[in-house]
């Protein structure tokens, strides 16, 4: 395994929301290691940290205590560049249209707006979407919503693509649709994968599943080749 | 439940409730304090309009009835203070003889005169009636024009004609000025259009123990020459309200005629006065509805744009009730528990910073004005802000549960159809029917304000409203389109303004800002609003400011003005003395005579058409037919000219070029010397010139026809700086005779109109509110609608942007809203400056000729709305940046 290249690197990794006696303990001594190529799903009840702990992975959230690192990953003012984040809910700018939505993460890495458009027609493609790509995301249905932000991160190309709950809000078949429309965008862009999910349909496609359960990460359950390791 | 629902709402949605109830306390904080003041600066007009009487009643004793009597009977009544008889005598001619330079004497003869006996108190008890100008304070006086007709001064000797009886020669001891001669002289009892058009010109004022020794021998075989006033000292209490004051003054003395039966018929001064303050209070009444109203009802805007950026938190929270099974009832009663918060805590601060304000600015709480009329405001300010918490919490509470979903962010995009004001273009209709009712009522000679004299009732022509009140609708809907219009078709020329500031990111800003173009025209036209209302109550109060001052300058002539005696003989040659005093710019005599037009007396003006354009600062406004420079540049080129009154005009048919004969006195000559001069126009107000007719011509020209260049009076220029301390150093060096009036004096003693009254307490509340106002617009409603949306910036942080394209974002908003707010706000605010000042012609004296503009107001304004635009971006951008992710877990 010590050839395999590590995108994200937990080590002890705590979250802490609060103070006094609102603390509330997110994230707990959680030691991980993502590797390029993985498929991974965090399950647990609500509550049990499995957001957060993708959050951590995003750098979009700063760990209370251990560390986050991310060795083989682009870096830009301190966070990872090289990570695509699909939200839970909505995350759609809804004053752009889907096509400004889906080119924004490369118009904010630098990439010319030319450019940002030509890619993101391509991704919209690739998520069948190319005949809403004028449209504003409140004309869109939850599930098209998803896979626009799913074209979003597949325009980007990033190493590491993390979901946080991207089905949470769907019906039962939409959301199949959409976690194929996320498989297939992995797999055309050779990322690695972290979804946070409580729904087991979603969890048994992936390879491995760690389970969150009261901040803590425990042993994983793996359902298939390789996926990370603790 | 509905106090856990409170409790909540202050624990977690604080910031929400605090925002809207600033909007009250501003809406209550600036109708308490204007009303207030409105009520303080009403009783303030009634006090000066009391104080400005120099006699209350002049009550004439019918002949026949003796004068003890009705004073008995006067003395009974109810606010009689001390009653002093005054005797009049009417007499064919006076006299004089004074010597020439060749050791010859000249006799001069006035035309009829009066002869006043005036017991000893009377100058203690009335003391506004006479002004010592020249010798003594009793004795023998004569008034001013007396002593010019005569030739005469202290120790001459003027002679009683008496009608078939020698006449009586008596020695000058004094002369005086009568300032109030024209009610003095009064024929009690007539209607006001069969009062005597001007007062006598010939007056002598004797101790009535002379008097009486005098007169008494005539009254057996001319008593019709003789009469008796008694003059009355009035102590009623009068109410506040100059109105009600005039009713009950006016009630009182016809009451007081009643009771005596006859005996008497009372000059009411005081009413007469009080008639015209009431006509000033319902201009301070409409000033109100002009300036402050505006202000209240933008302050409500703002509390409903406050309200309305909380609209997607507040229909979730509807949702969210709905699903847990409360009914609309419940659901209602929480809103209104909200907005009862949100007034109570507004109105209750508004009332506060209201009596902290007054306590500030005026040394009271209740800013001057009674308890009861304070808190009458109070109550009315609280009841408007416990409305607008209503109106801006209740309704869209009550609208976001009859939706009956959640409002997604997208919901705040506009709708593809345009509003139906905007398709019908009713902006246009209101702008096109406040343009042609302004026209209408501004037209010359229109009065908003009618308060017939002596008529009980006065009335406000509330149609002249309508005309400002459709310009603030009509403009700030045309803001409204024109700013949706630019963000609707100006994607481009947008992205070419945003690219300095975003950079490649330009594009993206503007497809966002045209798609949030609801949420970034309702701040821009709330803001521009606010820009208008500072702007026009800016314009307004520096173009009021600057008439009451050209009002000051007309009465008092100058910053200082120093008078010479009659025959003092005085020349132009001692403005040289005059203008070596420190501290004085220039000096520019004014000949003072009098002229007879036909059998008309007029003030006649000798000027140098040169130097007195700039040296007395003559406004454009007072001529008609040309500016102030061209009326005396023709002057300067025609040496017989001469300028008159419009009433002349009429009055005589004159037209330009026509000759006009004129006999014009003067102090070296005994009798009228008879010129031609040509009348070359017209000419409204003069400084020191009475209001109705007057004369100006060139000062050479005059010299020469009466040979006679002795200067009446200086005006002296001090650049509107020291005058006071000017005056002081200037009294020594015009000599012990002549008299030196700064224009301090002037604006203490003037109050024949608003401009008299002292609205600066109203100028720093107004323009203090509008900055807050502007401030709040500029920030407050900035910040609550980026905070809207809060989620949109969240995921663009979360998307990876850094500081500097997060800033693009926020700030590019920003700015347009400011540009475009303050760009509309202030051509709005110049055209409602313009329309105000047309329509409230009334309130300024003189007219103005052009409006003043505030330029350090309206540049501080600027910075307060950039600075606080500027610190709620900041604001803004410091909150995307540190909790995009908890933004985003809020849903």
């Amino acid at each position: 395994m010590t050839g395999e290249r590590v995108l994200v690197d937990c080590d002890d990794v705590g979250r802490v929301y609060g103070s006094g006696s609102t603390t509330v303990v997110a994230v707990s001594g959680v030691s991980c290691q993502v590797l390029a190529g993985d498929r991974i799903a965090v399950v647990g009840r609500s509550g049990s940290g499995k957001s957060t702990l993708v959050h951590l992975m995003g750098g979009l959230e700063t760990p209370s205590a251990g560390r986050v690192s991310w060795p083989a990953l682009r870096m830009r003012r301190g966070r990872p560049d090289d990570v695509g984040v699909v939200f839970q809910g909505l995350s759609l700018l809804p004053a752009l249209d889907v096509t400004e939505n889906v080119a924004l993460p490369l118009v904010l890495s630098g990439v010319s707006q030319e450019e940002a458009t030509e890619r993101a027609m391509v991704a919209l493609a690739a998520v069948r979407l190319t005949a809403q790509a004028r449209a504003v995301p409140e004309e869109l249905s939850g599930g098209q919503s998803q896979r626009a932000a799913i074209a979003r991160v597949l325009a980007a190309a990033p190493a590491l693509v993390l979901a946080d709950e991207p089905t949470g809000q769907l019906d039962h078949e939409t959301a199949r649709t959409v976690l194929d429309a996320l498989l297939q965008t992995v797999d055309r862009i050779g990322a690695a994968l972290v979804v946070s999910t409580h729904d087991p349909m979603i969890a048994e496609r992936l390879q491995v599943q760690w389970e969150m359960r009261d901040g803590q990460l425990r042993a994983p359950a793996q359902t298939g080749a390789a996926g990370g390791r603790q | 439940m509905i106090g856990q629902w409170l409790a909540g709402l202050v624990r977690r949605r604080s910031g929400r409730l605090v925002a809207a109830a600033v909007g009250a306390l501003v809406a209550v904080a600036l109708l308490a304090s204007i009303g207030s003041f409105l009520g303080a600066s009403r009783a303030t007009m009634t006090q000066r309009a009391i104080a400005r009487v120099a006699v209350d009643w002049q009550v004439q004793v019918s002949p026949g009835t003796a004068p003890g009597a009705v004073a008995a009977a006067i003395a009974a009544r109810p606010g009689s203070g001390a009653i002093v008889p005054v005797a009049f005598a009417k007499l064919p001619a006076l006299t004089a003889t004074t010597p020439t330079a060749d050791g010859g004497s000249t006799v001069q003869t006035t035309g009829s005169a009066q002869v006043l006996g005036l017991p000893e108190d009377y100058r203690a008890t009335f003391p506004g009636q006479l002004r010592t100008l020249a010798g003594a304070d009793g004795g023998v006086l004569v008034a001013q024009q007396t002593a010019a007709n005569l030739h005469i001064s202290v120790g001459d000797t003027v002679t009683l004609a008496m009608p078939g009886r020698p006449g009586v020669p008596l020695r000058v001891d004094g002369v005086v000025e009568l300032p109030q001669a024209d009610t003095l002289f009064q024929t009690v009892g007539a209607p006001a259009g069969a009062q005597p058009t001007a007062p006598p010109d010939n007056v002598v004022l004797l101790p009535a123990a002379v008097w009486h020794e005098t007169f008494d021998p005539l009254a057996a075989d001319r008593g019709d020459l003789l009469s008796t006033q008694l003059h009355v000292d009035r102590t009623a209490t009068y109410p506040a309200d100059p109105a009600a004051a005039y009713a009950a003054e006016s009630g009182a003395a016809r009451n007081t005629e009643a009771q005596l039966a006859g005996g008497g018929m009372v000059g009411d001064n005081l009413a007469a006065t009080l008639d015209a303050a009431r006509e000033d209070a319902l201009y301070a009444q409409v000033l109100f509805l002009f300036l402050g109203l505006p202000g209240s009802v933008l302050a409500g805007l703002l509390t409903a744009a406050v309200a309305a950026a909380g609209a997607e938190r507040r229909a979730r929270e509807q949702a969210l009730l709905r699903t847990r099974g409360a009914t609309h009832r419940q659901a209602l009663a929480l809103a209104v528990g909200e907005a009862l918060v949100v007034g109570i805590a507004g109105s209750a601060a508004g009332v506060g910073v209201a009596a902290l304000l007054g306590r500030l600015l005026f040394g009271s709480a209740a800013f001057g004005a009674t308890p009861t009329t304070a808190v009458l405001w109070g109550v009315l300010a609280a009841i408007l802000g416990l409305g607008v918490a209503m109106a801006t919490v209740v309704v869209p509470a009550e609208r976001a549960w009859r939706a009956g979903r959640v409002v997604a962010a997208g919901a705040l995009l506009p709708s593809a159809r345009r509003p139906m004001w905007v398709r019908w273009g009713l902006d246009l209709v209101a702008l096109v029917i406040a343009a042609t009712i302004v026209w209408t009522t501004s037209r010359v000679g229109y009065a908003l304000v009618l308060a017939p004299e002596g008529v009980a009732t006065i009335s406000v022509d509330y149609w002249a409203f309508l005309g400002p009140a459709l310009l603030w609708i009509g403009g700030g809907l045309l803001a409204w389109r024109l700013t949706d219009l630019l963000l609707r078709r100006g994607r481009r020329l947008l992205t070419t303004g945003l690219r300095p500031l975003a950079g490649p990111l330009a594009p993206t800003v503007a497809a966002g800002l045209t798609r949030s173009r609801r949420l970034v025209t309702r701040g821009a036209v709330v803001l521009a609003l606010s820009v208008a209302f500072a702007v026009s109550t800016g314009i307004f109060h520096a173009t009021y400011s600057q008439q009451a001052l050209v009002d000051a300058r007309l009465t008092n002539g100058a910053d200082v003005t120093v008078t010479e005696p009659p025959g003092a003989g005085v020349t132009a040659d001692a403005a040289e003395r005059l203008a070596g005093v420190p501290g004085v710019r220039h000096v520019e005599p004014i000949q003072h005579r009098f002229a007879y037009v036909g059998t008309d007396l007029q003030d006649l003006y000798g000027v140098r058409p040169g130097t007195v354009t700039a040296g007395a600062a003559l406004q454009d406004s007072w001529f008609t037919g040309g500016s102030a420079q061209q009326l005396m540049d023709t002057l300067a080129h025609t040496a017989d000219g001469v300028l008159v009154s419009a009433e002349t005009v009429t009055d005589y048919q004159l037209h330009v070029g026509d000759p006009l004969v004129l006999r014009v006195r003067s102090s070296s000559q005994g009798t009228p010397a008879t010129a031609t001069f040509h009348f070359v126009g017209v000419v409204n107000e003069f400084p020191t010139a009475p209001r109705d007719s007057f004369l100006v011509a060139n000062a050479d020209y005059v010299a020469s026809v009466t040979r006679d260049a002795s200067v009446g009076y200086f005006l002296v220029d001090t650049g509107g700086h020291d005058a006071d301390a000017v005056a002081e150093r200037l009294a020594p060096v015009a000599g012990a005779d002549a008299t030196v009036t700064p224009l301090s004096t002037a604006v203490a003693t003037i109050g024949s109109s608003l401009t008299a009254v002292d609205l600066s307490g109203l100028t720093v509340l107004e323009l203090g509110f509008s900055v807050v106002l502007g401030a709040a617009a500029g920030g407050l409603v900035l910040v609550l609608g980026m905070t809207e949306r809060r989620r949109t910036f969240a995921v663009v942080r979360a998307l990876g942007a850094t500081r500097r394209q997060m800033a693009a974002f926020v700030v590019g908003e920003s700015v347009l809203v400011t540009v475009v707010g303050l760009v509309f706000g202030a051509v709005l605010g110049g055209v409602l400056a313009r329309v105000l000042i047309s329509v409230l012609t009334g309130v300024f004296d003189p007219p103005p000729s052009g409006v003043a503009v505030p330029w350090s107001f309206l540049l501080w304004l600027a910075v307060a709305i950039v600075a606080s635009a500027g610190i709620g971006s900041a604001l803004v951008l410091a909150r995307a940046m540190t909790a995009p992710v908890a933004t985003l877990r809020e849903g």
